[in-house]
Order: C-alpha cells, then sequence, then structure tokens
C-alpha cells in the first residue's frame, strides 16, 4: 500500500481528499501547516507528497527544496493558479507535476498512480550513455565520471528515454505521454522545467547544451552527435 | 510614361511639402514683383539717359551752329572751296566742342547755285543712306531751330543707336545750309545694359536669399507642427507620457500648451480606464481563483456522493447526479472566465511547436465522439492529403476544435457535421460546418461576444459556459490566425478557421470557402 503525504491547508478540501484517496487504496497521512511537512516527510516517509502553493508556515516552495536536498521522492503540486509564476517555480524547485483545483479525484489518481508507477517500472539491466553519463536502468544510478548524480524518478526515466534514442527527437506531447503518462493535452511547461532541472544536473554548462538539445519547433533530444 | 511619373512625383512632393510649397509660392510672388522693379527703374534709366543726352546733343548742336555762323560772319563772299576749306578746318573744332562724342555727317547747301558742286562729305561711314532721302528724310520739317530724332548707326560692325540732329544755317550771301550732327549713344547703350546686368544679378541674388530665408523660416515654422505630429504618433502608439517642448509664449508655445493639456487630460482619463479595468479583470481572476478552492471539496465530495449513489432513495441519488454535473459545470465556467481573462490581462504565454492539423483534427474527432454519439450526429471528415505542418500552440488548437465541434453537434438537430482540413502555401485552414438551425448574418456577428446566446429561449442543453466561442476567437488571434463564421437560418453554419503555417508568415488567404455545403 502506497503512503501519501498530504500538505493543505483548507480543512474541507484536506478532509475529502483523505477520504476520496482512502478509499482508493492509499495510506494518506495529513498535515495542515507548512512548518509541520517535513518533520511528516521524515516521521512517515511517503511514497509521494502532495503539496499545496499556499500554506500557512511554510510555503509549498521553500519545501519542495528542502526536501530535494535529501530526497527525490515524487511531488506532486495541487494549484488553484495556473496563470501565475508560482506553479512554474515549483516545477523548479523539483516538483514532478501540478494538479489544478478543482480536480476530479480520477484525474488525481492516475497523476498519482503514474508517479509512484515510475519508481518501479521494471526493465532489464543495461548500462546506457550519453555523453560522459552513464545510467543504469536497473539500479536507477546516474553517473558522470566517478561523480554519483541524483535525480528524481522522473529525471531518470526523462534521460532514460531520450538516451535510449540517441539523436530522434521527441515533441513535448510525446514526452508528456511518456514520462508524465499524459493521454490528454496537458502542459508544455513541464517538460520545458524538467529538461531545465536536467540540464542543471548533467550538463557542463546548463546555457550551453550539449547532451540534451533544444530541437526548436519540435522538441528535444539526446546528443551528442 | 516616363516623363508624366516624373512630374506625378513632382506633384506629390510639392502637395505634401509644406516647406518646398511655401518656397516656390515666394520664389515666385517675390520674383514676379522683383521682374516688374526691375523693368521699370532699367526703362527709368534707359529714359533719362537718353533724355539727358538728347538735352546735351540739341545743346552743343546749337553751339556748333553758332561757331560757324560765326566764322562765316565776317566773309562778303566765298565760293564753294573756301568753304569746303573752312568746313574742314572747323570740324574738329566741332567734333571736339561739348561733352558728348559726336559727328558731323553733313553739310549741305540748300543753294541752288551751289547745289550742284559737291560740298565736303564727311565720315561717310557714319553716314546713313535714309538722313537726307529726298521721299522719307529722318528729320523732315528742318528749320532754323536744332531738332532731333533717334537713328540706328553701325559701329564696328553692330547696329547701336543714335541721336541726329539737324538744323538750317544761314550764311551771309543768304546761303543755307543743312547741318547734321549724329551723337551716338554707344557708351550710354553700355552703361544701359551695365545697370541692367546689375539690376538681373541683384534681382537674381535677392531672389535667392529670399527664397533661402522663406526656407529657413518656413522650416522653424513647420519643424513644432512635424514635432507635434511625431509626439501625436507616438501619444497615438501607446507612449502616453510624451510632450511637446515649450518655448517662449508665441503662438507655437500656445499650440504646444493646449496639445500638452489634451494630452495630459488624456492620458489621466486612460490610466484611470486601464487602473479600472485592470481592477475588474483582477477581480475576476481572483473570484475565480478564490472560488475554486471551494470547488476542489465540493467536486471531490460530490464524486464521492456520486460512487455511492447506490445507497440512497430515489429521489436524492437523482439530487447526487444533478449536484454533479452542476459542480462540473461551474468548474468549467470558472476555468474559462480565468482564461478569458488572461487573454483580457494580456497574460497569455504560446508555446509554438510543428504539428499536423490532420492529426489535431483527427485527435479532437476522437475525443468529441462519445458526445455526438449521445446525440445521434455522424461525423465525417475531408482531410487533406499529405501532411499539414504548422507551426501552433496545439493546446489552444485543440481547443479551438473541440469547441467548434461541441458546438456544430449542438446546433446541427441531429445531421452530419463535416469537418474540412485544408492547406496552401502560407495557410491551413479548417471548417467545421452543419445543416442545422443556422442563425442570421446579425447573429452571427455576435457568436462570438461573451455569454452571447443566438437563441436566448433555447434550453441550455450542453451546459456550455457562453464563452468557449470567445475564448476560441482570442486563441486564433493569438495565433495571427483567423476565426470566421457564415450562417443562414434553417440552412446551417460554417465556422473557418484560418492560421499561418508559420508565425512569420506575414498575409495568407484562406484555403477553404467560408459557405454551408449540403451535407448527406
Amino acid at each position: 500500500m502506497s503512503k501519501l503525504l498530504i500538505v493543505e491547508d483548507d480543512d474541507a478540501i484536506r478532509e475529502t481528499l483523505k477520504m476520496t484517496l482512502t478509499g482508493k487504496g492509499f495510506e494518506v497521512i495529513s498535515v495542515s501547516n507548512g512548518l509541520d511537512a517535513i518533520p511528516a516527510f521524515e516521521k512517515h516517509l511517503p511514497d509521494l507528497i502532495l503539496l499545496d502553493l499556499q500554506l500557512p508556515g511554510k510555503n509549498g516552495i521553500e519545501i519542495c527544496n528542502e526536501i530535494r536536498k535529501f530526497s527525490m521522492v515524487p511531488i506532486i503540486i495541487l494549484t488553484a493558479r495556473t496563470d501565475d509564476d508560482d506553479m512554474v517555480r515549483g516545477l523548479e524547485a523539483g516538483a514532478d507535476d501540478y494538479v489544478t483545483k478543482p480536480y476530479a479525484s480520477e484525474v488525481l489518481v492516475s497523476r498519482i498512480r503514474a508517479r509512484l508507477r515510475t519508481l518501479g517500472s521494471p526493465s532489464p539491466h543495461k548500462i546506457i550513455k550519453i555523453g560522459p553519463v552513464e545510467l543504469d536502468s536497473l539500479s536507477h544510478e546516474v553517473r558522470k565520471g566517478d561523480k554519483k548524480i541524483n535525480l528524481t524518478p522522473l529525471e531518470f526515466k526523462l534521460l532514460l528515454i531520450l538516451a535510449s534514442h540517441p539523436n530522434e527527437v521527441f515533441s513535448r506531447e510525446q514526452l508528456l505521454e511518456k514520462v508524465w503518462e499524459y493521454t490528454y493535452k496537458a502542459d508544455t511547461r513541464l517538460v520545458n522545467v524538467h529538461v531545465q532541472r536536467l540540464r542543471s544536473k548533467i550538463e557542463d554548462d546548463p546555457d550551453n547544451p550539449k547532451l540534451v538539445l533544444t530541437v526548436r519547433g519540435w522538441g528535444y533530444k539526446a546528443g551528442p552527435e | 510614361m516616363f516623363f508624366g511619373r516624373i512630374i506625378r512625383a513632382a506633384l506629390d512632393r510639392f502637395r505634401s511639402s509644406l516647406k518646398l510649397r511655401s518656397l516656390i509660392y515666394t520664389v515666385a510672388l517675390s520674383g514676379t514683383a522683383l521682374v516688374v522693379l526691375g523693368g521699370l527703374l532699367s526703362v527709368n534709366i534707359g529714359n533719362n539717359l537718353f533724355d539727358t543726352r538728347t538735352t546735351a546733343a540739341l545743346k552743343e548742336s546749337a553751339k556748333a551752329a553758332e561757331i560757324i555762323e560765326n566764322h562765316f560772319a565776317e566773309a562778303n563772299g566765298y565760293d564753294i572751296d573756301q568753304l569746303n576749306l573752312y568746313i574742314s578746318t572747323l570740324l574738329p573744332r566741332i567734333e571736339n566742342e561739348g561733352v558728348t562724342k559726336k559727328r558731323l555727317v553733313k553739310f549741305d547747301s540748300k543753294d541752288r547755285s551751289l547745289q550742284d558742286r559737291q560740298l565736303i562729305s564727311l565720315e561717310s561711314n557714319f553716314w546713313p543712306k535714309n538722313i537726307d532721302d529726298q521721299s522719307t528724310p529722318a528729320l523732315p520739317n528742318l528749320s532754323s531751330k536744332v531738332t532731333s530724332t533717334t537713328i540706328q548707326i553701325d559701329a564696328h560692325g553692330q547696329s547701336v543707336p543714335a541721336i541726329l540732329t539737324g538744323q538750317l544755317i544761314t550764311l551771309p550771301g543768304n546761303h543755307v545750309f543743312k547741318l547734321f550732327l549724329i551723337y551716338d549713344l554707344e557708351s550710354e547703350q553700355q552703361t544701359l545694359l551695365f545697370v541692367q546686368g546689375i539690376l538681373l544679378l541683384g534681382g537674381f541674388s535677392t531672389l535667392m536669399i529670399i527664397g533661402f530665408f522663406s526656407y529657413l523660416v518656413t522650416g522653424w515654422l513647420v519643424k513644432p507642427m512635424r514635432v507635434a505630429a511625431q509626439t501625436s504618433e507616438l501619444i497615438a502608439s501607446g507612449e502616453l507620457h510624451r510632450r511637446l517642448p515649450v518655448r517662449g509664449t508665441d503662438d507655437v508655445a500656445i499650440l504646444a500648451n493646449s496639445f500638452n493639456h489634451m494630452a495630459d487630460s488624456l492620458q489621466e482619463k486612460i490610466t484611470e480606464q486601464r487602473e479600472l479595468s485592470r481592477m475588474q479583470q483582477r477581480f475576476v481572476a481572483d473570484v475565480s481563483h478564490e472560488l475554486r478552492t471551494p470547488l476542489t471539496s465540493m467536486r471531490l465530495s460530490s464524486e464521492m456522493i456520486l460512487e455511492n449513489k447506490e445507497l440512497l432513495p430515489t429521489d436524492p441519488k437523482r439530487a447526487a447526479e444533478i449536484l454533479f454535473e452542476t459542480v462540473s459545470r461551474l468548474d468549467s465556467m470558472l476555468s474559462d472566465l480565468l482564461e478569458i481573462s488572461r487573454y483580457d490581462a494580456a497574460n497569455v504565454t504560446l508555446s509554438f511547436d510543428y504539428h499536423d492539423m490532420n492529426g489535431l483534427v483527427g485527435q479532437a474527432l476522437s475525443a468529441i465522439q462519445p458526445l455526438a454519439d449521445s446525440k445521434g450526429v455522424v461525423l465525417q471528415a475531408h482531410i487533406a492529403s499529405g501532411s499539414v505542418t504548422c507551426a501552433v500552440d496545439s493546446r489552444r488548437i485543440d481547443r479551438i476544435l473541440n469547441n467548434l465541434l461541441a458546438n456544430a453537434i449542438e446546433h446541427s438537430e441531429g445531421k452530419p457535421v463535416l469537418v474540412k482540413v485544408a492547406q496552401n502555401d502560407n495557410a491551413v485552414a479548417v471548417s467545421v460546418i452543419d445543416n442545422g438551425v443556422g442563425m442570421t448574418m446579425e447573429q452571427a456577428k455576435q457568436v462570438f461576444d461573451r455569454f452571447y446566446r443566438a437563441d436566448p429561449s433555447r434550453k441550455r442543453t450542453m451546459g456550455g459556459t457562453g464563452l468557449g466561442l470567445a475564448i476560441s476567437l482570442e486563441d486564433a488571434k493569438i495565433h495571427r490566425g483567423v476565426l470566421e463564421v457564415y450562417a443562414e437560418p434553417g440552412v446551417g453554419s460554417c465556422f473557418r478557421l484560418t492560421l499561418p503555417k508559420r508565425q512569420s508568415v506575414l498575409e495568407y488567404v484562406s484555403p477553404l470557402p467560408l459557405a454551408v455545403e449540403k451535407l448527406s
């Protein structure tokens, strides 16, 4: 049974969400204050965090940043605003996905399942190389030379898909489908932000990428030539 | 033709440039004045010169007659030889008498007794043929009083004006002689030419100077106007803080002050309006956002109730369904409100990628198929052959297609709906055609207005938000595309979306007609 941590200050949402997700077979822990989020995480070690952005005590972006310092746990942002920069900042701080309020439980559950699946996708053991970066498909370990690189499961999946098909161009929609498992049109900013994050971890110079290249007007591909 | 074009270009320049026009007018008018003035001056000077010379000539001729008369006063008798001798000795004296240069040309006896004899004929070169011509004499009525006239003589191969004086001299013995003297006006002619030259040169320079200054002055006067025009343009283009410089207290300064005053009040009004409209947009966005949080728990709760509806008696079961549908509709209304308020606040960013329009249409068709099935509507598609690649924000295009299809299905009254895709070099078009109720063109004009309903009495079966087409129009516009409608009551309607294939395409024509065709 997967364990979820809900960080949400609105009592009604927190309660209905807890009921809904428990009903779908998840174990749910919830906190209402931003300050309680990290202690709760350390205590329960959930498999996934549902994080509201506007929280009392400590906002969702700070929480995201702090958790990413020591954990690659999947984080899904719950937000009422899609048009301001908060959501993008949350993604940049390390969140994997976002769901806009008011969400249908079906949508939320499918997003949660997709993020949890990334963790345990079985694949044959293989070492995939992209430039100086090596990916171990089984242990999910990423090395650049001697240095170990910490990627979130989602970032790993993104890099794995690109690196397994060198020089093949993937559109943002394709990546949303393959990495995030979206089956309908979604926000391509997700892809842009995560590619940026990935670059900042694996590229020598993230502003002048050599490994994950942008193909203007089409999408992304793995380099080098 | 070539000259025609030059003339037309010059005319255009003349009409469009105040500076040039004022230059031409000033030069033409002052030029005319100078020509008249110069002409008068020149004629006046010429007349004066001539009059002075004529007076002097008459005086000198009288003097010459006097010299001759005095010389012969003492002599009692003389013959022609003596006369010739005397005259020839007198000649230099007469010629040098007075200040003006003159020539004795004829001294002729009127005395019959002397007539047969040849009298001295002097300076025959200066002897114009017609001076003493019997039939047309230059001076017909000679008397003892000197008279004058103007003639042309030949000097250095050129014809120059000269004064001819003539008089009768009576010598003792009652011998009458004709004395003709010629005063050539060559030097006066030269003086006059010189003066005319000076006048011409002076006039021309004056004209140049007038032209130059008028150009400068017009420039000074026109400059504030040009600045005002530029400033107006800048203000019109949105730079509301632009003002005209004010110098001094003259008319231009008054104009600048009034202009600035107008700009101030415009800026104030516009800023006020903007602020109001911004606040309003902000309010709509905030309200929509604030409503989403309670809506979330409403939605989750209603879902939960719906999932367990079997536990409920009949009426509460139906109520649960209604609650769920209403919450969903409220949700989509809020989303649409937010979307339109984003457009109003110009807070929209596009992510262009290359997509195949056939593919996008295919996806939209399969997404809408359940709705079409539930309404018993057959969806038909005429898709362009090959791939129809265009740079678009696929999420927005998808939204347009979904809106148009849902709209067509709702109004088709169970008849088929046709989707067409076509392309040309620069543009892609998708049209959605139904043979349903249609509408009048007045209604069609309003169909993109927010919350507009063609028929207010129609029941809201689809639960549309009333913002769908308004958002679609904005979606099309932000792609620099066009969303148009053609409709006829009872025949049907055709919505046509035309998009440039690339954002670099500036002009394009739609590859599809805007017309309703009969579908079977």
